[in-house]
């Protein structure tokens, strides 16, 4: 039944076929008809190979999920309440003095870590790694707690470099500085305090147009050395005041706190006038040098220690004044200070001393090229004439980037004849702020 | 014994003088998130006057975003930076550290963006003029002076648009020129109206 089915169907098929009309279709129309489905032949492959292309280039599911994974990985990475920093400094150069034979410098290396808890604390700290000839010192040039209080008040504590003025506190390191050496009496054991150990209190606040920064400080406040002197025929060893020691203390030895702080106010863009200082009491707790000529009848070097072992605090006073003008490619800047000591009747060194120190800065840099210039004066009185130095020091700057520094400066010293101070100085310097 | 007993009370008097005088300090909340946003055009002008008061002003794309955030809460130490200043400074280097993108890789990113609807005036006056300055002389040592008559403004506008669009590094400026200014709001509308405002107010 099926296969005659089967067998009649294109039977009847073509007799329909052959009973309909035939039309008449024209050669011209064919040829038309036959570009038209050549046409959309073609129209249809490219939409076919379109097709396959976007096909290959939609991301899948599978990859969508990759990709959200991707992100939610870099957001905990970019976005953790903590946040863990290391920046900080360090050179490399090469110093010949005058006197002494040129030598290769390793400098310092000075990193930064910064820990930091969402807004609320960071924890600053800077070590300072230097070499003295074979050996490594480690230093710990500070160390905060900053607490941001509010908008205009952070509250420092721990170790902080000294806030008076700004040499110490902002251009000391070696990428920002811009001579390789500091200015005379803004160094270690000059007349400006280096560091703190207490409680700071730091910010920043608008007056109208004017803005303003302060610091303000109370720490264990600094050390006294004497030196002592046994002449020949002489029964007491005669003292006197051989510098201060004004780097932070963790101990107060006297129980007296200093205070201080700085002010600054930038009238307007470019021109910063700081005003600051420091007040309280300090005591002689270190013997430096001893010497004991030949017919002194008054003893040893342990009896000159004795000498100093009860003394009484006296006053200690910090003025300072800054500025710094920038002016198109022209930087300047300068910084006054001076340090005093009372006098006291009933220590072994009852005649006080002042330590001063000032200097004048300028830079100019001839862009668009990477060179500088820089001119410095500065002028250190302290009570010891070896040490009193006035100095012109002259540089040439390359910035290979902003914070990657060579540095060729020669400096003009003048102080006492046949003194370290009166030596000039060539000095070659590589710095890198990171 | 009287000098222990003086020195206790000594000592209570500065620790009491000072819980005193930070809990008188007035506190502000602490931001929902950290740090809160700051603004651009703000963040830009204070950038401009207050890193160069110290050091050579870093570039933006010298740190990450999060190596910015402990970065600027640093200098906000250092500097005696308000907190809204070293917010505002923030939100400008994080929206400015992208590099220049190349022109080979993208002719104009700034195509897919609508317009702002301000004028050129106004997106200069918000976005460009912390560095370029209300007279177009440029506010920072090797920012270009587009009053000079050799100067930038010489250059044909597609390459101008172009280097507005996709950021562009001066010689000898302290950072490159973020693209859009580090505006990414920024359309190709609003970039063409602001370099017609550059021609009307600068060009010679």
């Amino acid at each position: 039944m099926n296969e005659q089915h089967i067998f009649l169907r294109p039977t009847v098929l073509a007799v329909i076929a052959a009973l309909m009309p035939v039309p008449s279709i024209a050669a011209g129309d064919i040829d038309a008809l036959k570009e038209t489905v050549e046409s959309l032949q073609k129209q249809l492959e490219q939409v076919q190979k379109q097709l396959k292309e976007q096909e290959e280039a939609a991301a899948s599911k599978q990859d969508v999920q990759q990709l959200q994974q991707e992100v939610a990985e870099a957001s905990e990475w970019r976005d953790p309440n903590t946040l863990i920093h290391m920046a900080g400094y360090a050179d490399a150069g090469y110093v010949d003095a005058e006197g002494e034979d040129g030598s290769f410098t390793v400098g310092r290396f000075a990193p930064i870590f910064h820990f930091q808890y969402r807004d609320l604390v960071m924890l600053e700290s800077e070590l300072e790694i230097t070499q003295n000839d074979t050996e490594t010192d480690v230093a710990l040039e500070y160390l905060t707690l900053d607490y941001f209080y509010n908008d205009y008040v952070t509250v420092l504590a721990g170790k902080f470099l000294s806030p008076v003025g700004q040499f110490r506190q902002n251009l000391h390191p070696s990428w920002i500085n811009k001579l390789p050496s500091a200015p005379p009496g803004f160094g270690h054991d000059g007349a400006a305090p280096v560091s703190e150990l207490g409680i700071q209190l730091r910010g920043g606040f608008p007056l109208g147009s004017i803005r303003t920064n302060y610091a303000l400080y109370v720490g264990n406040g600094p050390e006294l050395k004497a030196e002592a002197e046994g002449a020949a025929g002489e029964t007491e060893f005669e003292y006197e005041l051989d510098g201060i020691d004004a780097e932070a203390f963790s101990s107060d030895g006297d129980g007296e706190k200093v205070f201080g702080g700085r002010i600054g106010i930038i009238p307007v863009a470019g021109l910063e006038i700081g005003l600051s200082g420091a007040t309280g009491k300090a005591t002689i707790t270190e013997l430096e040098a001893v010497s004991i000529d030949a017919g002194f009848l008054g003893g040893t070097a342990e009896d000159a220690e004795a000498g100093i072992s009860n003394e009484p605090d006296r006053d200690y006073d910090v003025y300072g004044a800054d500025f710094a003008l920038q002016w198109r490619n022209l930087d300047t800047r300068g910084e006054y200070v001076k340090s005093k000591v009372g006098n006291e009747s009933s220590s072994a060194v009852a005649e006080g001393a002042e330590w001063e120190s000032w200097y004048l800065q300028a830079a100019y840099r001839l862009r668009p090229t990477k060179w500088e210039g820089v001119v410095r004066y500065t002028e250190f009185d302290s009570p010891h004439d070896s040490a009193d130095q006035d100095q012109w020091a002259v540089g040439v700057n390359y910035l290979f980037s902003n914070n990657f520094i060579g540095k060729l400066s020669y400096e003009f010293n003048d102080g006492q004849n046949g003194s370290t101070a009166d030596d000039d100085r060539f000095f070659g310097q590589m710095a890198y702020g990171f | 014994m009287q000098s222990t007993h003086k020195a206790i009370l000594k000592s209570l008097a500065t620790a009491g003088s000072l819980s005193l005088i930070i809990a008188l300090l007035p506190k502000t909340a602490l931001a929902a998130d950290y740090p809160a946003p700051g603004d651009f055009a703000r963040g830009s002008k204070a950038w401009a006057e207050n890193c160069g008061r110290c050091h050579n002003i870093r570039g933006a794309d010298d740190l990450r975003d999060d190596q910015w955030i402990t970065t600027v809460f640093h200098m906000r130490v250092r500097a005696g930076l308000t907190g809204q200043e070293m917010r505002d400074i923030l939100t400008f280097l994080q929206s400015s550290n992208n590099r220049p993108i190349s022109a080979s890789i993208v002719r104009t990113s700034a195509g897919s963006v609508a317009d702002s609807g301000l004028s050129g005036q106004a997106i200069y006056n918000q976005t460009c003029i912390a560095c370029h300055g209300a007279d177009g002389r440029g506010t920072l040592p090797g920012v270009p002076d587009f009053t000079d008559e050799r100067g930038r403004l010489t250059k044909p506008d597609a390459e101008l648009l172009r280097n507005m669009a996709n950021g562009f590094q001066s010689p000898g400026s302290p950072m490159a020129m973020p693209a859009k200014g580090g505006n990414p709001a920024l359309s190709e509308g609003d970039l063409g109206n602001v370099l017609k405002y550059l021609r009307e107010a600068f060009g010679t």
